[in-house]
């Protein structure tokens, strides 16, 4: 696997942040690794494949898009975590 | 009237008694085994979806028969009573998976297949027809008021669409079908200059629906980054199908949505057009009737005869929604997308012309619900008082779905969904009785 699997956790939650608030053109402040997606963020079906493709972009990582799985996305957290397995 | 109609042209009688079957998003089904779009299908979002399965309830007429999930709320079924609609025989399953389609559930049900096989003379009457269906027909001993899974998968994807413009001389946004890796490449090209030319492309699932499945991009970089997605996952798979179009982002002033229905001898019935209301792809609403001109709707009623000879030639008869545009020239995008299914608009059609008077004017609308337990109707019509629709002719709410306000329904807060058909004489009542509707719900 690559150097990529030493990434830090902090720089992959701040990163997730960063490009969702991209996406959903506003403002994200005052998350946790338990703030949920969906329900408090507004993260909806058409807009995970785009969040998807700006994490690529920035952490210099790539998806294996068949491993994606709903409770991937439950929260921050859970995103986090497979960003980092996937390093 | 368009239900005896309907029945006419596709059962040969308009007496004949139909089963009406809700399944939603049956393109989930249709796209299985196929390669989109990379996606994640989200069963949070499917549990509301999947009891859309009541919209059948006011679709169907007093002689027909509609299987749900679960029964209605009582005090739902009364109020519908008193405004004179005639209920059909409702068939419930015996166990309602909220994770699934009321077709699975059917299937599952071997005392309510047993029911429907002995509908005499009944025919099935699904949202639209994959091999789930096709399964349930065979084992209730019934026959589909549609063709085949096979014909109506083929007709229902927007690769279909594109060539059936293109047969037809319809004009539509530049675009690609894209069935493999090599005609990824070659559309990608094309792709590319639309935006080197500071254009937007969009790219679409064949089988996507309600926004899913469809993605918009305005620079090079991401086009890239998805291209590689692709190709990685087809060198994974070993398999370099595809099923996508890539066309061009056009500007818009309003979506529309047309509906004709393809009779078995290929004769075409051009049913309404309305003016659809989208959010970000996914479907919102539709105002009743479209602000058109009559040269407009002449020109989708042409289309639609010209649509319906193509599905015919193909082996389609059934009821066939499209999504047209109006560009800001007012000139037309007569075809968007056929959707050779019921579409959300279709379930409307039969308490319009019993609920509405001449010269009344509809907003069908979803009204999302943030709530901490379960709303039973007879809550909602207290919270509503004078804003529902209390009698035909009349002003007010006629909810038209009411299984997915609590469909989600969990320990804690969750999210609802009200359908419901906004009934006045104008469109500054309308107005006033969406923003207090709004207010008053929770």
């Amino acid at each position: 696997m690559s150097e990529m699997k030493t990434i830090e956790r902090s720089t992959v939650s701040n990163t997730i942040a960063g490009e969702l608030a991209a996406i959903l053109n506003r403002e994200v402040t005052g998350i946790s690794d338990s703030t949920s997606l969906f329900d408090e963020l507004g993260l909806d079906s058409t807009t995970v494949l785009e969040l998807l493709m700006r994490l690529e972009d920035t952490l210099m990582i790539e998806f294996d898009t068949d491993t994606l799985e709903q409770h991937h996305f439950e929260t921050v957290g859970t995103l986090a975590d497979y960003v980092i397995e996937q390093a | 009237m368009f239900l005896d109609r309907m029945k006419a042209a596709l059962t040969g009688s308009p007496h004949t008694p139909l089963v009406f079957l809700g399944n939603f998003e049956v393109e989930d089904q249709w796209a299985d085994g196929v390669n989109g779009l990379p996606r994640v299908s989200f069963s949070a979002g499917a549990t509301i979806v999947n009891r859309m399965d009541e919209f059948g309830l006011l679709l169907a007429g007093p002689g027909d028969h509609v299987v749900l999930k679960e029964a209605p709320d009582e005090d739902y079924l009364t109020h519908l009573e008193e405004l004179g609609v005639a209920l059909p025989r409702v068939h419930t399953v015996a166990r309602n998976d909220p994770a699934r389609t009321v077709t699975l559930d059917a299937l599952e049900d071997q005392k309510l297949l047993a029911e429907l096989s002995g509908l005499v003379g009944a025919w099935i009457a699904p949202h639209g027809t994959s091999v789930l269906e096709e399964r349930l027909a065979e084992a209730a001993r019934l026959p589909l008021i549609t063709p085949s899974a096979a014909v109506c998968k083929a007709t229902n994807s927007k690769i279909y669409s594109r060539r059936a413009a293109d047969g037809t001389g319809l004009r539509q946004a530049t675009g690609w079908t894209v069935s493999d890796m090599n005609e990824l490449e070659v559309a990608l090209d094309g792709a590319r200059v639309l935006l080197g030319k500071g254009g937007t492309v969009v790219v679409k699932d064949a089988f996507g629906v309600s926004g899913k499945g469809i993605t918009v991009i305005a620079e090079q970089q991401k086009l890239d980054r998805l291209h590689a997605m692709i190709r990685r996952r087809a060198a994974k798979r070993g398999d370099d199908t595809l099923a996508l179009v890539i066309e061009e982002w056009v500007a818009k002033v309003a979506d529309l949505n047309y509906q004709f229905t393809v009779g078995h001898d290929g004769s075409a019935h051009f049913d309404f057009v309305k003016e659809a209301i989208t959010e970000a792809g996914v479907h919102k609403g539709h105002r009743i009737p479209a602000d058109l001109a009559a040269a407009q709707v002449a020109q989708l009623e042409d289309a639609a005869h010209r649509l319906a000879k193509v599905l015919h030639g193909d082996g389609f008869h059934g009821v066939t929604g499209v999504d047209a545009m109006v560009a800001p020239d007012n000139s037309l995008y007569p075809v968007v997308e056929i959707n050779a299914r019921h579409n959300m608009s279709t379930y409307q059609l039969t308490v319009q012309e019993l609920l509405m008077a001449p010269g009344q004017i509809a907003l069908a609308r979803l009204y999302p619900l943030r709530l901490d337990g379960r709303l039973t109707y007879r809550t909602l019509r207290r919270r509503l008082a004078g804003l529902l629709l209390d009698a035909p002719g009349g002003s007010g709410l006629l909810v038209n779905n009411f299984a997915t306000v609590n469909a989600g329904a969990r320990d804690g807060t969750f999210d609802g969904r009200l359908y419901g058909l906004l009934i006045a004489e104008d469109r500054a009542r309308l107005a006033a009785l969406d923003t207090e509707i709004v207010r008053r719900l929770p």
